[in-house]
């Protein structure tokens, strides 16, 4: 009875302490996502007739998505936006670095401040300084170093639009790679990789029968975590490429922002940031499942 | 206790005063440090008669970021009292949402109004026959060439009769020149440029020169519509226009501001603060004596004839959710006099809806103008309709298409006419 009546109050204690964020989780994160649940089965505008009286519409919005081609092109740009940039560039040379890090390097500070250095630049201004590299016109950065090699020079944004919108997401990605991947590489202890050398172990073998296994863990969580936040990217596209040329780069965020604050369609809008919580929520399940860990 | 109470009384007391004050606050939306400079001395003129405070709210430059920014506060109920759409066609939508408080009574009643240009007076009606804006400034699109390139060329420089005779004139150009011919603003980064300064000045002269039907439908199905696409298709076919440029995102930078001063392209839809701001005294990339260099021609209807098509830059409104509707539209009421009106033809180059403008001495002083704000008593102009927006919108979708080379002209009428059925739905397009 006494312990009862104690674990009563500490449950109580616990609401109190856990109060403001859970307020907070409600106000900032549960209500507008259920607003907008709610949003999309509207035709709510931000302007027009729908503006002020915005009608209950049932399904429309999402049967109308079925038949938009350039929804169905913003959920490719965004697949191969999050293969290139998260799963392939950002974590492959995020590994690289993480186990170039690990060695004695001459310049091992300089080297590691150089990869940080992309994350002390805003999204936006990161974009800009990007678009000054990749312009057109024999003036752009890329353009010189292309034309020291005796190519020609083009205006990259236009002519590889998603490559390049991959290469500087990766770009801006692989230090948080790199501190991840490293947290996971500090976990095995040393110990293994000696007794794999004494048995005769090539570097090749160490790495794929040693440290990928063991690293597996972080790497799924780097995963989930690389590819959620890439498929929320916005500011960094926006600022290259609006989205464009022609579609080549809206990424779902981007197509998300047009419909909504371009043709100000929120009812629609609304029901594509539905279809991209869903697939977050999907794929956060999909690792969870697969690194086997109770949340 | 007394003299708690008294203290609690004191403060209620000063506060009711303090929100009575705040109520003679009036905020304005402006956006574009031009558009803040021009309204500076209106500002302090409105403080001073009213005795009010007008507070000058700054808002993202770019029209479309301006227009996002403001819709979502219009729609949330905290909007300024007074704001402008960037143009005409935004304002019919914007009385469909509720946002206008309707101003016809006041601005009929207004020692200003007579002075209007009919043109002007007629965009500012809505559908619905009331007006919700002072049309207090005119944009007036001509098409500006480099009449040196065509003179050392040998190549008329005569106004084009019709759109075969200006087709035929860019070619001209780009065969003997090697320049490009003619530049219509098109794609998606242009923003509603594909409609307002490019679009439309070629549809007014088509064989559907309107859009908007009697019921107030939009018609985009007309065969006007199809054959101004063809002659952007033309255009970009025959590489006449540059295309390349018109993909990024600030696509007016190189052709208007590199390659025109160039001389690389000939010829360009431009509005009349060109000759000041792009090409001119006020421009980073001038072209010396540029009123010589770079001549004009009004924009030729498809068999004939000159259209002088006028638009409203900045039409300014009154929110209806306004705390004070009366003395906001006084404050519009000011907004619209000739001195406002001169002071922004003098900060962006618009043309004033005033004809009294042409009276006022600063204004005689912009000798790039005068001549164009002359023309506006034969300006024609769109009806409007519900959805225009959105026409702009999808107009720009179907130029990029066409830019890069994904359809023809039926087919960039299709992506337009499917777009604006999609957003604005089957009933509101014929």
């Amino acid at each position: 009875m006494v312990r009862s009546t104690y674990e009563k109050r500490v449950a109580r204690q616990l609401l109190l302490i856990l109060s403001p964020s859970l307020l907070l989780l409600l106000a900032f994160v549960i209500y507008p996502a259920v607003y907008s649940v709610y949003l999309s089965f509207t035709n709510e505008a931000l302007t027009g007739a729908a503006a002020l009286n915005p009608r209950f519409v049932g399904l429309r919005n999402y049967s109308r998505l079925l038949h938009d081609a350039k929804f169905w092109n913003s959920l490719l740009v965004t697949f191969l936006f999050v293969v290139g940039s998260a799963i392939i560039g950002q974590f492959v040379l995020g590994l690289i670095s993480a186990i170039l890090l690990r060695r004695d390097l001459a310049f091992k500070q300089l080297f590691s401040s150089i990869i940080l250095l992309p994350n002390a630049a805003p999204e936006v201004v990161a974009g800009f300084m990007w678009i000054s590299m990749l312009a057109g016109g024999e003036n752009a950065t890329l353009s010189r170093i292309v034309m020291f090699f005796g190519m020609t020079p083009t205006d990259w944004l236009q002519t590889f639009p998603l490559t390049m919108i991959i290469v500087v997401n990766t770009w801006r990605g692989i230090a948080t790679a790199m501190i991840l991947l490293t947290a996971g590489l500090s976990t095995i202890p040393s110990e293994v990789y000696e007794a794999a050398r004494m048995d005769g172990a090539n570097p090749s073998q160490i790495f794929r029968r040693i440290t990928l296994p063991l690293m597996m863990p972080t790497i799924l969580l780097y995963m989930l975590i690389s590819a959620v936040s890439t498929i929320a990217v916005f500011g960094l596209v926006y600022a290259l490429t609006r989205g464009g040329p022609g579609g080549a780069t809206e990424v779902i965020s981007i197509y998300i922002y047009n419909q909504s604050f371009t043709a100000f369609q929120l009812g629609y809008g609304a029901a594509v940031a539905v279809v991209a919580l869903v697939i977050s929520l999907i794929l956060g399940i999909a690792y969870v499942r697969a690194m086997k860990v109770q949340v | 206790m007394n003299r708690t109470a008294l203290v609690g009384l004191c403060a209620i007391t000063l506060s009711a005063f303090a929100t009575l004050a705040q109520a003679e606050t009036i905020r304005i939306a402006n956006h574009g440090q031009a558009g803040i400079n021009a309204m500076k001395s209106t500002v302090a003129r409105i403080e001073k008669k009213y005795g009010i405070t007008v507070e000058v709210v700054e808002y993202p430059s770019p029209d479309k970021d301006y227009m996002t920014k403001l819709l979502t506060e219009l729609g949330a109920g905290n909007a300024p009292d007074i704001f402008s759409a960037p143009t005409t066609a935004y304002v019919a939508d914007m009385v469909a949402a509720g946002y206008l408080a309707p101003i016809g009574a006041e601005f009929k009643a207004w020692d200003g109004y007579a002075n209007f240009y009919d043109v002007a007076k007629q965009l500012a009606v809505s559908p619905d026959g009331e007006t919700y804006v002072m049309p207090f400034m005119l944009g007036i699109q001509e098409i500006y060439f480099r009449r040196d390139v065509l003179d050392k060329a040998g190549i008329s420089t005569e106004q084009p009769k019709d759109w075969a005779d200006l087709l035929a004139r860019a070619a001209e150009i780009k065969e003997k020149t090697g320049a490009y011919g003619l530049l219509f603003p098109a794609g998606v980064s242009w923003g509603t440029g594909a409609f307002d300064e490019g679009f439309q000045h070629l549809l007014v002269g088509s064989k559907t020169p309107q859009l908007a039907t009697d019921d107030g439908k939009l018609d985009l199905t007309g065969e006007g519509v199809k054959d101004v696409f063809g002659v952007y298709k033309e255009l970009i076919d025959k590489d006449l226009m540059p295309t390349q440029p018109l993909l990024g995102p600030e696509p007016w930078v190189i052709p208007k501001y590199q390659m025109f001063p160039e001389g690389k392209l000939a010829a360009t839809t431009c509005g009349s603060w060109c000759y000041i701001f792009d090409w001119g005294r006020e421009s980073k990339n001038p072209i010396p004596d540029v009123e010589k260099v770079v001549g004009t021609w009004t924009i030729p209807g498809q068999t004939g004839g000159q259209y002088v098509l006028a638009n409203l830059a900045a039409p300014w409104g009154v929110n209806a959710k306004a705390e004070n509707l009366e003395l906001a539209k006084k404050v519009l009421m000011e907004i619209g006099s000739v001195e406002t009106q001169v002071s922004y033809a003098v900060q962006i180059g618009n043309i004033p809806a005033s004809k009294a403008a042409a009276q006022d001495p600063e204004f005689q002083k912009l000798t790039e103008l005068v001549p164009i704000h002359a023309a506006a008593e034969n300006g024609v102009y769109l009806k409007q309709a519900a959805g225009f927006a959105t026409v702009a919108e999808g107009v720009a979708r179907a130029t990029e298409a066409l830019l890069r080379k994904e359809t023809d002209a039926a087919g960039a009428q299709q992506i337009l006419v499917d777009y604006a059925r999609e957003i604005l739905g089957e009933e509101a397009v014929k």
